[in-house]
């Protein structure tokens, strides 16, 4: 049976039809047929934002949460250039992500009209597809088509513009099954060398297995566990690796890179293998590749072939799903254990506790957040020493309950994004921790939370700078700090002004009673800590320099 | 040593666009670029010319082929390819140089399109080098306008890539 409908109308149907829960969006002028079409179908629960940025970073919240697709609503002109920093995070981190964009009638396009910008010229390097639909009778498919090419393969944000007059346009609509989407990637048939992997794996002497998103993405926690348990090789989780691997289980090592421990990147180091899975050993991981691993052969398994080789060379490179690509090296490879690295490796840890200095430390925070949930709370971080510490300090034990923007380094990125957790994970505790900086980049969102009763809980951990740029000054720039002191508001009268629960932490006594009454809190909740204000991040390996080379932490103060 | 890049491609200036993104990207030089209809209805052949080592081109081919709207990419050493472009060129021919004017259009295989008072428009086809030669040879008569195509490809006794 066709019905005649809008443009506007077949959009809702396909949302539902595709199973859409949320859209997290702000109305405007080009994309008012839209709205004034989506109260017909209340299985769209819409999230009005307080600006654009928001609904993005909501919205790949939800989808990194969710392994679905989220979807943001903009209007054209500067709602759909609101998004751009969004889609970007999403598209450095491979989220799936659906933006839909209002643009101007189709007659209007090419005019400078009010509220008119060329949104997919301007989205293009950042997103993974992205379409204009020029008549409403192919709306239908290009939606289908944006969903599966956003979550298929290695996801990422895809940008569909409708213009307004389309959105008016009568067409024909059919209930359908979703047809064969469009493939994004030509499939290449691959031969993937097990045998040599596997081969590599029993010849070496000290195998590090290294993973990143793509474990999470592929939900391959259970054959890299197996893999780990069979060949007893040591595991180092990237950032966006965190949480695809038990932080507490004896083979986990820890966060390589940048801000990883001495003995991580001193073990990759000395590493005669490393078997990569699903990342893309990222500069922040690497240091200066020409110094990375000297002594190791890589294996590298991915989803997507152009990152095989792209960063590192790689003696064999295995492309496909992290979880199938990974169950058949387990088959492949032979039982053997690592205990002598093992031993090496441990020789090498340091003791880290100097680094976090002060009564109030990041680490007993972040231990009693663990506690009072119970381990049960998803950690969705923002950018700065906060994400560092939030990313070396926490015990996660449950897959994919930390969420980060990574690539990107997006400042402002963990409130917003913890609305779209928190709707994917109802009933669960989701926690915003976030630097006293990038709070204030998109506070403005305590608003949403209230009027949509989105239960985010909010730590800020406030130091008066912007930490991790004053470290660097402190380290590289002669200790100029400049434009790092940061001023912030009264974020207990902040939260009282927006009508929900405000804490102050000045000391660790206070730190669990503050932590858990915000967690027992119905609603939204800040909790704000007085951190050290010159603690800095240990240790670290200057940009650009070898991961042999790290800057470790200045001794304990006396006392 | 350049390498050439030969992409089919759906037929739309967005698709041209996130392809000229992809490469634009990446910071290269690109010697030569040239689009146009392909043997394959809806789709566009794009052909580039670009100063890159083995490596980097297998990495501009990677990048492409992952990008929705990407059909086919081929990527080989230019001397393992017939590489050929046009141009078109109008050259002053006094009435007095005629013949001279000729001789020249004709050890190159060039040919007259357009016969003017004092002026020829000239065609000629061929490898880069060859097309370069012509206009040198064609330089002394003075050359009043040029245009050349950018080089298109196929690669010898390659499988069938764009058909």
């Amino acid at each position: 049976m066709t019905d005649q409908l809008t443009g506007a109308q077949i959009l809702c149907r396909v949302l539902q039809e595709l199973g859409v829960e949320y859209l997290f969006g702000y109305p405007g002028g080009a994309i008012m047929p839209f709205y004034h079409a989506l109260p017909e179908y209340p299985s769209l629960r819409h999230i009005l934002v307080r600006h654009e940025q928001a609904a993005a970073h909501a919205a790949d919240g939800y989808g990194r949460a969710t392994g679905r697709a989220g979807v943001c609503v903009a209007t054209s002109g500067p709602g759909a250039t609101n998004l751009v920093t969004g889609l970007a995070t999403a598209h450095m981190d491979s989220a799936p992500v659906v933006a839909i964009t209002g643009q101007v009638p189709r007659g209007m396009i090419g005019r400078d009209a009010f509220q008119e910008t060329d949104i997919i010229g301007i989205t293009l390097p950042i997103t993974k597809h992205s379409c204009l639909v020029e008549d409403v009778s192919e709306l239908a498919d290009r939606l289908r088509e944006a969903f599966a090419i956003a979550t298929e393969g290695r996801p990422g944000p895809v940008l569909v513009d409708i213009p307004k007059d389309v959105q008016n346009q009568k067409g024909n609509w059919s209930e359908r099954p979703a047809p064969e989407a469009r493939s994004a990637t030509r499939r290449v048939e691959i031969i993937n060398d097990f045998a040599s992997a596997a081969a590599l794996i029993a010849a070496a002497q000290r195998p590090l297995l290294m993973v990143g998103h793509g474990v999470i993405l592929a939900d391959a926690y259970s054959e890299v566990n197996a893999l780990a348990v069979k060949t007893g090789m040591p595991v180092i989780t990237t950032l966006l690796g965190i949480s695809a691997f038990p932080e507490a289980h004896e083979l986990h090592l820890g966060m390589p890179g940048m801000h990883g421990e001495v003995h991580v990147n001193r073990a990759i180091q000395h590493a005669d293998l490393i078997v990569g899975i699903g990342l893309r050993f990222d500069d922040r991981v690497t240091g200066n590749t020409s110094g990375f691993a000297p002594r190791a052969r890589i294996v590298h398994l991915d989803l997507d072939p152009a990152e095989i080789g792209k960063n590192v060379p790689v003696a064999v490179g295995l492309v496909g799903d992290a979880k199938s690509l990974t169950s058949r090296l387990v088959d492949a490879v032979a039982a053997r254990d690592c205990l002598a690295w093992r031993a090496e490796i441990e020789r090498y840890r340091r003791d880290r506790n100097e680094a976090y200095r002060g009564d109030l430390s990041p680490e007993s925070i972040l231990r009693a957040i663990d506690d009072v949930t119970g381990g049960s709370a998803t950690i969705v971080s923002d950018v700065g020493q906060h994400q560092m510490w939030v990313a070396k300090l926490y015990p996660y034990q449950q897959p994919n309950s930390h969420i980060t923007s990574g690539g990107l380094g997006t400042m402002g990125f963990a409130v917003p994004a913890a609305m779209g957790v928190q709707l994917a994970r109802p009933g669960t505790p989701v926690w915003a921790v976030s630097g006293d900086g990038g709070f204030q980049m998109n506070m403005q969102e305590i608003a949403t939370m209230v009027q949509e009763k989105i239960p985010v809980k909010m730590a800020i951990f406030n130091n008066g700078y912007l930490g991790m740029v004053r470290q660097w000054q402190q380290f590289f720039h002669g200790r100029r700090y400049s434009a790092t002191p940061i001023w912030s508001p009264d974020y207990v009268r902040l939260a009282e002004a927006y009508g929900i629960a405000g804490y102050r932490v000045e000391t660790s006594r206070q730190t669990e009673e503050a932590i858990a009454r915000a967690n027992a809190d119905p609603g939204p909740a800040v909790v704000e800590f007085m951190i050290e204000q010159e603690a800095n991040v240990y240790p670290m390996i200057p940009p650009g320099g070898s991961l042999s080379e790290p800057i470790e932490a200045e001794p304990a103060p006396a006392g | 040593m350049a390498h050439v890049l030969s992409v089919l491609l759906d037929q739309d200036l967005l698709t041209l666009n996130r392809a000229m993104g992809v490469i634009r990207r990446r910071n290269l030089r690109v010697e030569s670029l040239a689009v146009g209809p392909s043997g394959v209805p809806g789709a566009a052949t794009l052909t580039l010319v670009v100063s890159a080592d083995a490596g980097l081109a297998d990495r501009l081919v990677r990048q492409l082929r992952k990008m929705s709207g990407t059909r086919r990419v081929a990527a080989f050493r230019s001397d393992e390819g017939v590489v050929r472009e046009l141009a078109l060129l109008r050259v002053h021919s006094p009435a007095g140089r005629h013949a001279e004017v000729a001789e020249v259009i004709a050890l190159f295989g060039g040919s007259v399109v357009e016969e003017g008072e004092d002026e020829l428009l000239v065609q000629v086809a061929g490898s880069n080098a060859f097309v370069l030669s012509f206009i040198r040879a064609l330089e002394p008569f003075g050359i009043a306008d040029l245009v050349r195509s950018g080089a298109v490809a196929l690669e010898r006794g390659g499988v069938a890539a764009f058909l």
